[in-house]
């Protein structure tokens, strides 16, 4: 994995993207939602930033055993 | 010792290995009857066994971890049949990716003193294993490049004199007297201007711990299945009976899980989230070159960079540093990672700029949320993990199998490892060691 493509900025180099945490809640207790976390080998929905670019909030769906990208979508944007 | 049956050896793939006869005991003695003996010199150093359709305890995992436990399950607990069962080739995964590094200078109480206990198995794992580990206490030291970052050097330092675990916080000149590599006249961009050394810290020849452990617990009966995943748990009215395996199913009193880097997917396959994020975290090593460098350099600085430096013993440097930063299993690792912890080595090596890298590889590391590791038992009574060492748990080895194998054996945690306790995290006692709250990632 050596770029993103970012909704607004096309494909960008990733170490202009930082991850920030899997999207997927574990449950709904305040430990459940802050310390645990849904692993799936194949599917990982993360939320990332892309800090050094337009500081957009992105939802990111990869494939964490092959590293490929399956979808890429705003953050609060369409069906969030 | 208990005689041991020659069980027909299952993996057949190269007839010359099938035949060799099991390494005797190592002495000055063996040495010279090998000297004069005819016929192949090399012995097998663990021998190849069938799977038997049950055992007291198996073991998931034959990297570092798990043969440790299965070394002391069988040597201190006695425990009669004892399996570790690997999915793909022993000591494959971190135990033979990681930079070698083994030190006990943490801040936190339950880390330094549960380090501290492996350090000293360290001191004296060649002659328990009976096999040479090439445990050099060459000293490991963590710079410090700006006035901020002495505090934290002195106070971690401080913790562990409290302790009874030696640190030394060195000046300039006294670096330069330790390690004249890292002499303030050489040309850096920020100075160094301080470290903390802890002299018994060091490296250990990593794929040796793992043949070691393999070697000693195999003498002792324990049965080493290669190339046997396991696929699920057979639970019976809410207890586990045995695994699933690519091999077929094994019965099991008790089942323990040393899987770390695949922990995540271990909960996955039980229905439990975890406190872990996989991710990648990769080494490189460069070309040989002359002794350079008398110690492991530490060098973690946010904002900066973040290196790990040692000499091989083959004068290759070996560098690790960050984290890949997001979940992954390919083991590939990110190129522009890679020339992070280069910059940073050369920041406080400027000396060697010009080394080429021979090679780069990466490890998956379970991340838990406080960087701490997690050794409890998981969902079911009888099955037990240990897991969650982040990027830290070549050095942990020793401690963690004989703590692990006496929790497996008497179905009590020793005291050592009471802080690692999976609840921590829903009662509030936490192991933050970082200091960077509730995830894997400094950001």
């Amino acid at each position: 994995m050596t770029q993103l493509v970012c909704p607004f900025c096309g494909p960008r180099e990733l170490h202009e993207f930082e991850f920030r945490k899997t999207a997927a809640s574990a449950g709904g207790t305040p430990v459940e939602r802050v310390y645990l976390r849904v692993d799936h080998p194949d599917l990982s929905i993360e939320h990332w930033h892309h800090v050094r670019g337009c500081r957009a909030w992105l939802v990111i769906e990869r494939n964490p055993s092959t590293d490929a990208i399956c979808r890429v979508r705003l953050l609060g944007g369409d069906a969030e | 010792m208990p005689r041991i049956e020659q069980a027909p050896s299952q993996d057949g793939n190269n007839p010359q290995l099938r035949n060799l006869r099991p390494s005797p005991r190592y002495s000055a003695l063996s040495l010279l009857r090998a000297r004069f003996a005819s016929g192949p010199y090399w012995r097998a150093l663990w021998t190849g066994r069938a799977l038997q359709p049950a055992y007291d305890v198996v073991i998931v995992g034959a990297g570092g971890h798990g043969l440790a436990t299965a070394f002391h399950l069988a040597r201190d607990h006695r425990v009669g049949s004892v399996a570790v069962l690997e999915k793909s080739l022993l000591g494959y995964g971190n135990v033979g990716r990681n930079t070698t590094i083994v030190r006990s200078n943490y801040l936190l109480p339950e880390n330094h003193y549960f380090y501290e206990d492996s350090l000293r198995r360290w001191e004296r794992l060649s002659k328990d294993l009976n096999y040479n580990v090439m445990y050099s206490p060459r000293g490991v030291v963590d710079l410090a490049l700006s006035e901020d970052e002495l505090p934290g050097l002195s106070r971690r330092g401080n913790a562990m004199r409290l302790a009874g675990i030696d640190a030394e916080l060195l000046d300039v000149s006294g670096l330069e007297r330790f390690c004249p590599e890292l002499a303030p006249r050489r040309q850096r961009r920020f100075n160094i201007i301080g470290a903390l050394l802890q002299r018994r810290g060091g490296t250990v020849r990593h794929d040796a711990v793992a043949w070691g452990y393999a070697r000693a617990a195999s003498a002792l009966g324990v049965h080493i299945i290669e190339d046997c995943e396991v696929a699920s748990v057979r639970v019976e009215a809410g207890f586990a009976k045995g695994v699933e395996t690519s091999r077929g199913y094994v019965k099991a009193e008790r089942i323990a899980f040393a899987t770390a880097g695949h922990t995540a997917a271990i909960g996955t396959m039980l229905g439990i989230p975890m406190p872990i994020e996989t991710h990648l975290l990769q080494a490189m090593v460069t070309e040989p070159v002359k002794p350079l460098l008398n110690t492991v350099v530490v060098y973690v600085s946010p904002g900066h960079g973040e290196a790990y430096i040692s000499q091989s013993d083959r004068g290759g440097l070996v560098m690790g540093g960050h984290l890949d930063g997001f979940p992954s299993y390919t083991r590939e690792g990110r190129w522009d990672r890679l020339e992070d912890v280069a910059s940073g080595a050369v920041e406080v090596l400027p000396q060697i700029a010009g080394l080429r890298v021979l090679r780069q590889w990466a490890g998956t590391n379970d991340m838990t949320m406080d960087g701490s590791p997690i050794i409890d038992r998981l969902k079911y009574d009888n099955v037990f993990v240990n897991a969650g060492w982040c990027y830290g748990g070549f050095k942990a080895i020793p401690a963690s199998g004989a703590a692990f194998a006496q929790f497996l054996a008497t179905g009590t945690a020793p005291d050592l490892i009471r802080g690692y306790r999976l609840s921590r995290f829903n009662t509030g006692h936490m192991l933050d060691e970082p200091g960077h709250g509730p995830f894997p990632v400094r950001l």
